[in-house]
C-alpha cells in the first residue's frame, strides 16, 4: 500500500490490519476502467489549461481580418472567430477559465463548508441555528439568481484599492467569490449531518473521558473522518461551477470582456448558427460536454469508492 | 401537528427576512453608486442628491440618529434641517418614542423591507411598481414553466418506470446512458440547438409569441434538457424501492410485477420524488431566465436580465426576493405534506 500512505489524512492514526479507507478507496478506483479513463480526461484539461497560457501567449493579438469566420481547414483545425482568431486556440484557452474556476471557487467553498458544517453539527445550540439559518437563507435564493445577484452587487467593486492584494471583483475574481458563496452550502450540510453521527460515537466519548478539549477532538477526530466528504464535494462541485461559469459569462456576468472562455464563446456564437456557422458553437460545447461528463462519472465513482453508503444509481 | 406547521412557519418567516437582509446588503451597501449608474458623470451635486432624494437613496442605511442630538444636545441647532435625509428641525425636544420610531424606521432598511414584502418597489426606469410588473409579465413564465413541470415529470416518471422495470438488461444500460450524456449536455446548447433546428423547420416559431402555440418550442426544449438528470434520479428512488422486503414477499405470494411495480412500488416512491420536483424550482427558473430571452417572451426572467444590464436595482433585488419566496413556500408545503402523508416520519 506504499503508494497510497501519503495520502492518509495523518499518521498518527492507529494502525489497523486491514487497509485504510483510503487506500482501499484508491484499489477501488484503480481497478475501474471508466473512474482510471474520466481520470485521465480531467488531468488532460488541466494539462491544457496550463499549456495553453504558454503556446497562445500571442492570442490577443493575433487578429487576423482577412481570415475572419473561417470553416475548420487544415490551418484552423476549428475554424476562426469573427476577428479571425483560431477558434481551437480559444477553446483552450476556455478550458484554462473554466478549470480555475472550478478549482479556485472550491478551495474556497470545501473547506468554508467543512469547517461551518463540522461545528454546527459539535457544538450544536446557538452556532448550529446560526450557521443553519445562514444555509437556508442562502439556500432559498435559487443558486442561479443569487449568482446573478452576488456579480451584480460586485460590478465596479475593488477590494484593497491600491494595495498589493488588489482584488478586482468584477471580474473572475468575483466569479470565484460568488461561486464559493453559492456552493459551501451543499458541503456544509453533510458535514454537519454527518458531524452529528460522529460526535455520538464511542470513540469521541472516549476522547471526552479521556479529557480531551472540544477543539482538539473536533481538529482530531471529528474534521480527519469528514475529509472523504470534502474530496467527494470538491469533484462534484466542480461541475457546478463550471456550469455555472459558462452560464454567467454568456449572460455577460462572468469573466471580464475579451477573456476567451467556453461562455463567452457560446454567446458570440449566438447569431453565428442561424448563418451556418457552427464551428465555435460546437468546439465550446463539446469542450465543456467532456469535462463535464468526466468530472460526473468520476465524481460518483469516487462517492462510491469512499462511501459506499451514499450510493446512487 | 398544528404545532410543527406553526414552527415551520417561523423558520420560513426567518429565512424570507435573512434573504431580504442578504439582498439589502448586496444591493445598497455592496453596489457601487447607483446615481453615477443612472445619471452618468456629468450631472451637478444638485442633480445627484435630487436623484437620491426621490429614490428614497439619501435615508440612512440602518440607524437614523438624525433626532439623536436634539435629544441629548443642550439647545436644538438650528441649521440641521439643511443636511440631507433628516425629518426636519427639531423645535421642542421630542418624545423618546418618536426617537426610536425614527432611529429604525425611517431608514433605507424599513423602507426596504416594507417595499420589498408588498412588491411595492419602483423600476428606477420605467417607475412602474413591481406588483404591476409581475401581474403583466408572470403570465408568460408561468405558461413556460408550468407545463415544462408537468410535462417533464410526466416523461420522466414514465421513461424512469421503463427503465426501472427492465433493470440490469439492455433497455436499462442505454436509459441510463442517454440520461447522463443528456445531464451533461449543457442547458445552452440544448437552447441554441434547438432554436436552431425550429428555424430550418419552421422560421415563424422560433422567436416571439405572434402565435400562441409557439410557446410549447421552449416547453420542449425544458423538457428535454432536464429529462436526464430527473430520470436518473427517478430510476433510483425506485430501484431503492422494488428492493425492499414488502416487493419480495409480495412477488414471492405470487402478485405479478407490473401489479407490484404500479400498487406498491411507485405509490411509495411519491414522497421523495414531491421533494425532488419542488428542488428542481431553481433548475427551471434558470430555464425560464435563458428561454425567454432567446425566444423572445416578455415574461419575468427576460425583464430580469434586462434589469441587469440597465442597473435597475429595485427590480433585481425584488424579483430575487420573488423567487426566494416561491422556493421557500415550495420547501414549506413538501415538508408538511411529508408530515401529513408519510407516518414515519417524526415531527421533531
Amino acid at each position: 500500500m506504499t503508494p497510497t500512505a501519503a495520502d492518509a489524512p495523518d499518521a498518527s492514526r492507529p494502525e489497523a490490519p486491514g487497509r485504510s479507507l483510503w487506500s482501499d478507496a484508491f484499489r477501488r478506483l484503480s481497478r475501474d476502467r471508466a473512474a482510471v479513463a474520466c481520470f485521465a480526461v480531467i488531468c488532460l484539461y488541466v494539462f491544457v489549461a496550463v499549456y495553453a497560457q504558454f503556446r497562445y501567449a500571442d492570442f490577443h493579438t493575433s487578429q487576423d481580418y482577412e481570415r475572419r469566420n473561417q470553416p475548420p481547414s487544415r490551418a484552423h483545425w476549428l475554424g476562426t472567430d469573427v476577428f479571425g482568431r483560431d477558434v481551437l486556440a480559444k477553446t483552450l484557452l476556455g478550458a484554462k477559465v473554466s478549470m480555475t474556476v472550478g478549482f479556485m471557487a472550491n478551495a474556497i467553498a470545501v473547506p468554508l463548508g467543512l469547517v461551518l458544517g463540522s461545528m454546527a453539527g459539535f457544538f450544536g445550540r446557538r452556532v448550529d441555528d446560526l450557521i443553519v439559518w445562514v444555509y437556508t437563507t442562502l439556500a432559498s435564493v435559487p443558486s442561479i439568481i443569487l449568482l446573478i445577484a452576488l456579480k451584480y452587487a460586485f460590478q465596479g467593486l475593488v477590494l484593497f484599492r491600491d494595495t498589493w492584494a488588489e482584488i478586482d471583483l468584477s471580474g473572475i475574481h468575483g466569479l470565484y467569490i460568488a461561486l464559493a458563496v453559492t456552493s459551501w452550502i451543499g458541503t456544509c450540510r453533510l458535514t454537519r449531518a454527518e458531524t452529528l453521527k460522529l460526535k455520538s460515537m464511542d470513540y469521541v466519548t472516549a476522547a471526552r473521558a479521556s479529557g480531551q478539549g472540544s477543539l482538539r477532538i473536533l481538529l482530531r477526530h471529528i474534521i480527519p473522518n469528514l475529509f472523504h466528504l470534502a474530496i467527494i464535494n470538491f469533484t462534484l462541485g466542480f461541475v457546478g461551477a463550471i456550469t455555472a461559469e459558462v452560464i454567467l459569462s454568456f449572460l455577460g456576468l462572468g469573466v471580464s470582456v475579451g477573456t476567451p472562455s467556453w461562455g463567452t464563446m457560446i454567446n458570440a456564437a449566438r447569431m453565428d448558427l442561424v448563418v451556418g456557422r457552427w464551428w465555435e458553437f460546437a468546439s465550446a460545447v463539446g469542450a465543456m460536454f467532456f469535462i463535464v461528463l468526466s468530472l460526473n462519472i468520476f465524481g460518483d465513482r469516487l462517492r462510491d469508492a469512499l462511501d459506499p453508503r451514499l450510493r446512487v444509481g | 401537528m398544528g404545532a410543527y406547521i406553526l414552527r415551520r412557519l417561523i423558520q420560513a418567516a426567518f429565512t424570507i427576512f435573512g434573504v431580504m437582509l442578504i439582498t439589502f446588503l448586496l444591493f445598497r451597501l455592496v453596489a457601487g453608486d447607483v446615481a453615477a449608474a443612472h445619471l452618468g458623470p456629468k450631472v451637478t451635486e444638485q442633480q445627484k442628491r435630487d436623484w437620491l432624494h426621490k429614490h428614497g437613496y439619501d435615508k440612512p442605511k440602518l440607524i437614523n440618529k438624525s433626532l439623536w442630538r436634539c435629544r441629548s444636545g443642550p439647545a436644538p441647532p438650528a441649521s440641521g434641517a439643511s443636511t440631507a435625509g433628516t425629518t426636519g428641525s427639531c423645535g421642542a425636544r421630542p418624545p423618546w418614542s418618536t426617537v426610536l420610531k425614527s432611529t429604525f424606521l425611517d431608514t433605507q432598511f424599513a423602507d426596504y423591507l416594507w417595499k420589498t414584502a408588498t412588491f411595492q418597489t419602483r423600476s428606477l426606469i420605467t417607475n412602474e411598481r413591481l406588483i404591476d410588473i409581475i401581474r403583466q409579465r408572470a403570465p408568460y413564465s408561468l405558461a413556460i414553466t408550468v407545463p415544462a413541470m408537468a410535462l417533464g415529470w410526466a416523461m420522466a416518471m414514465v421513461v424512469a418506470t421503463i427503465v426501472a422495470y427492465y433493470r440490469a438488461s439492455l433497455i436499462d444500460y442505454v436509459g441510463v446512458f442517454l440520461a447522463v450524456l443528456g445531464m451533461c449536455i449543457p442547458y445552452l446548447a440544448f437552447i441554441m440547438a434547438g432554436q436552431y433546428l425550429v428555424f430550418q423547420l419552421r422560421p415563424s416559431m422560433a422567436f416571439g409569441l405572434s402565435n400562441p402555440f409557439n410557446i410549447f418550442v421552449p416547453v420542449t426544449i425544458a423538457v428535454i434538457a432536464g429529462l436526464g438528470g430527473q430520470v436518473r434520479f427517478y430510476r433510483t428512488v425506485i430501484l431503492d424501492e422494488a428492493n425492499r422486503d414488502y416487493v419480495r414477499t409480495a412477488l414471492a405470494k405470487g402478485l405479478p410485477l407490473p401489479a407490484v411495480m404500479f400498487k406498491h412500488i411507485l405509490r411509495n416512491c411519491m414522497l421523495p420524488i414531491l421533494t425532488q420536483l419542488i428542488l428542481a424550482i431553481p433548475f427551471l427558473i434558470l430555464g425560464s431566465l435563458l428561454l425567454e430571452s432567446f425566444f423572445g417572451i416578455p415574461g419575468l426572467g427576460d425583464q430580469l436580465l434586462s434589469a441587469i444590464t440597465n442597473r435597475d436595482e429595485p427590480i433585481v433585488s425584488g424579483e430575487t426576493y420573488l423567487t426566494a419566496l416561491i422556493y421557500t413556500l415550495g420547501v414549506l408545503l413538501t415538508d408538511i405534506s411529508y408530515a401529513i402523508f408519510d407516518p414515519r416520519v417524526r415531527l421533531t
